[in-house]
């Protein structure tokens, strides 16, 4: 009915003559300014799109480009690894493997189960006291261990723990240890090196770390590369001039006759006389470079290279080589070395005994005191020194090692003539084993000496002459009666099968500037083999040795011996000499300073 | 006319378009195959460089001379005990 009733009305509005839209009643009688308003907000609001738009694509584009390439892509660190180094031979002496460094967020791994920090602290090989204490820390990241071996950090990550994450580093590992050290050196904890050859050649071994940009998908895959790769540049291998065969013997036997003598050190060199290679550098004590935990100073010390000590009479050669090679004495020259002793002005100089007149060839082979001292002081000071500084003492070694010590000789012009007739045994100088090894290359090559090298050397090295090829065979043979002459004082450097030849020195030890009281001894031995064309240089020091001797023919002259003749076997030398010939005195030869 | 030429380059730039994404697709997967076979050679060189590390550790000069005179009863060369050939007249 209701229904019904309004539309009646509407016909009553239209029987009115007036339809209903149209009523002035309905009328919308809005102010003009509203539909303005509109208009104008409607307008702004598309101007403000539009400048936002201008401003997004315009102005801030490359901005914005960034920001949203930063979140997917990523660049990637290519590691370098640092090369190897062998020896001659190509057995690996050093090389990088990669290793896991450990490290926490504390607040997230204490917020780990109990057992699982356990789990934890077993596989770091830690106590879970300690790692707990590790863990206390108010820093936002802390290191657990480093240098963690992959197997082990896999294991950690399995443990899931919140808050525990690795970064990627490399171990060094030195599979001959304690025997190649001194030669080797280490690198610390972040792979830089430390000591000897790792050190001397870090530039080249170290390399140099790559990048690349790539795309990550939600994973984490890559997706694809963006721009250029930065190669990673891996250190360059080193190939060193040491065998480790012959090291291995040198330190062997270098060890045994620190031992048996019960010397506080020792240090043994041998050099290829053809090419200047350093074959074996050994010091005892040694340690171990995987593990220096306990590592102490007197390990640490390469005495080989850094040590000067005065050599004594192995010096002697040198001297009676330029009183030969300028013609002032021959081999046959008779000296009269009197009853042992020699007294210049306030000073006297001994021998073990009275020698009376013997020539010069004698006075090597017994290691006469005061013979070399009358040669000496027949030579002008100047001509003297300029041969120590040719042969290289007291120069800075330039054999790119490390550490090496220049030795001291003293201005020729301040020199006494006591002095000078001790300089000629060898007293009142002081040089390092090896360069007392390369003075020696001027008798074992024809009067030349050539730069040592501590890498393969693949060229010939060019030599300079010191002496004349005449001098240095007459030194030659005076050496060899050294070795095996019947009043020799090197009779135990005696190898069988092959002739050798070299000098002894005794030298007593110099502290905090004057003879050690009471005496202290360094006893030594250089010598050549085989003497028909002499291979090996080798030279041995033993450091202060207590028990069953101390003169260089004692100490020093077996383990040259035992050295060489194991190097010559290893590199299948020819035999020289007849076997049977070689008698070998059971007590063996005395000797002087 | 142009119609049908409208057709025809609208086909062609569908076909374009699939190969796009087809070539795309391809990419990827070549992609992480490369990655996959980098990694590999990357792993490669760290066992390689592990195993000639073992061999040093186990070719030990210590080590073989212990083991000769231990275990094999080995001693040392002696030139008196050897027999040197010379080579002869020719």
């Amino acid at each position: 009915m209701r229904a019904g009733g309004g539309a009646n009305s509407a016909r009553v509005a239209r029987s009115k003559g007036m339809p209903f839209s149209k009523s002035p009643m309905l009328a919308v009688s809005l102010p003009p300014w509203r539909s303005r308003v509109v208009l104008f907000v409607l307008f702004a609001a598309f101007a403000a799109l539009a400048v936002r738009a201008l401003w997004l694509q315009g102005v801030s584009t490359q901005f914005l480009q960034k920001q949203g390439e930063a979140r997917y892509a990523f660049t990637l660190e290519l590691p370098a690894t640092r090369g190897k180094i062998t020896d001659r031979n190509g057995q690996v002496l050093a090389s990088s493997v990669p290793v896991k460094a450990i490290w926490a967020i504390p607040d997230d791994v204490l917020a780990a189960p109990p057992e699982k920090i356990r789990a934890l602290a077993a596989l770091l090989e830690m106590n879970e006291a300690d790692l707990r204490k590790k863990l206390d820390s108010d820093r936002d990241l802390v290191y657990l261990k480093r240098q963690v071996e992959m197997d082990v950090a896999a294991k950690i990550a399995e443990l899931k723990i919140e808050g525990i994450e690795a970064r990627k580093e490399y171990k060094r590992f030195y599979p001959q240890g304690e025997v190649m050290t001194h030669v080797v050196g280490f690198t610390n904890v972040e792979d830089v090196g430390q000591e000897s050859m790792e050190l001397a050649q870090q530039k080249t071994l170290q390399g140099a770390t790559g990048s690349r940009r790539v795309i990550k998908d939600r994973l984490g895959h890559i997706v694809e590369d963006v721009g250029s790769i930065h190669e990673p540049h891996d250190g360059k291998d080193l190939t060193l001039s040491v065998d480790s065969k012959i090291q291995y013997i040198a330190y062997t036997q270098l060890k045994g006759a620190v031992e048996k003598f019960k010397a506080k050190a020792g240090g043994a060199v041998v050099l290829d006389v053809h090419t200047g290679e350093v074959l074996a550098l050994a010091n005892y004590p040694s340690y171990d470079p995987n593990d220096r935990r306990s590592l102490t100073g007197a390990q640490l010390r390469n005495r080989v290279m850094t040590d000067t000590f005065e050599p004594g009479s192995t010096l002697k050669p040198i001297t009676v080589a330029l009183a030969l090679d300028s013609g002032r004495v021959n081999p046959n020259s008779y000296i009269d070395t009197g009853a042992g002793k020699y007294t210049i002005l306030d000073r006297t100089i001994s021998d073990t005994k009275g020698h009376g007149v013997i020539n010069v060839q004698q006075i090597i082979e017994m290691s006469s005191n005061i013979g070399t001292s009358k040669i000496a002081l027949s030579m002008p000071s100047q001509e003297m020194w300029e041969m120590f500084t040719k042969v290289g003492f007291g120069q800075q070694p330039k054999w790119g090692f490390p550490g090496a010590v220049a030795g001291r000789v003293r201005p020729y012009k301040s020199w006494r003539p006591i002095e000078q007739a001790t300089m000629s045994y060898g007293n009142g100088i002081s040089v390092s084993l090896i360069q007392l090894a390369r003075s020696y290359m001027m008798f074992a090559r024809n009067g030349d000496t050539i730069p040592l090298s501590f890498q393969k050397v693949t060229e010939p090295p060019v030599g300079q002459q010191i002496i004349k090829p005449k001098t240095a065979e007459q030194m030659r043979a005076m050496l060899e009666t050294v070795v095996s002459g019947k009043d020799g004082t090197a009779k135990q450097a005696q190898i069988p099968g092959y002739r050798a030849g070299g000098k002894t020195g005794t030298a007593y030890k110099v502290e905090n500037g004057r003879y050690a009281m009471p005496r202290k001894y360094i006893g030594s031995f250089v010598g050549m083999v085989p003497m028909s064309n002499p291979r090996f240089i080798i030279a041995v020091m033993i450091d202060e040795p207590t028990q069953g001797g101390h003169y260089g023919g004692q100490v020093a002259a077996p383990t040259f011996a035992a050295v060489a003749a194991n190097a010559l076997r290893s590199l299948n030398v020819p035999p020289d000499s007849s076997v049977t010939e070689i008698v070998i005195p059971a007590d063996g030869g005395a000797d002087v300073m | 006319m142009s119609f049908k030429i409208n057709l025809v380059l609208a086909a062609f730039l569908v076909g374009c378009a699939l190969s796009l994404v087809n070539a795309q697709y391809q990419a990827r997967h070549l992609f992480i195959d490369l990655e996959r076979a980098q990694a590999k050679a990357r792993q490669l060189d760290i066992d390689w460089a592990q195993l000639q590390l073992d061999q040093s550790k186990l070719g030990k000069h210590a080590r073989i001379e212990e083991i000769a005179r231990r275990d094999l009863n080995m001693t040392q060369l002696t030139p008196n005990r050897t027999q040197y050939l010379t080579q002869g007249d020719k």
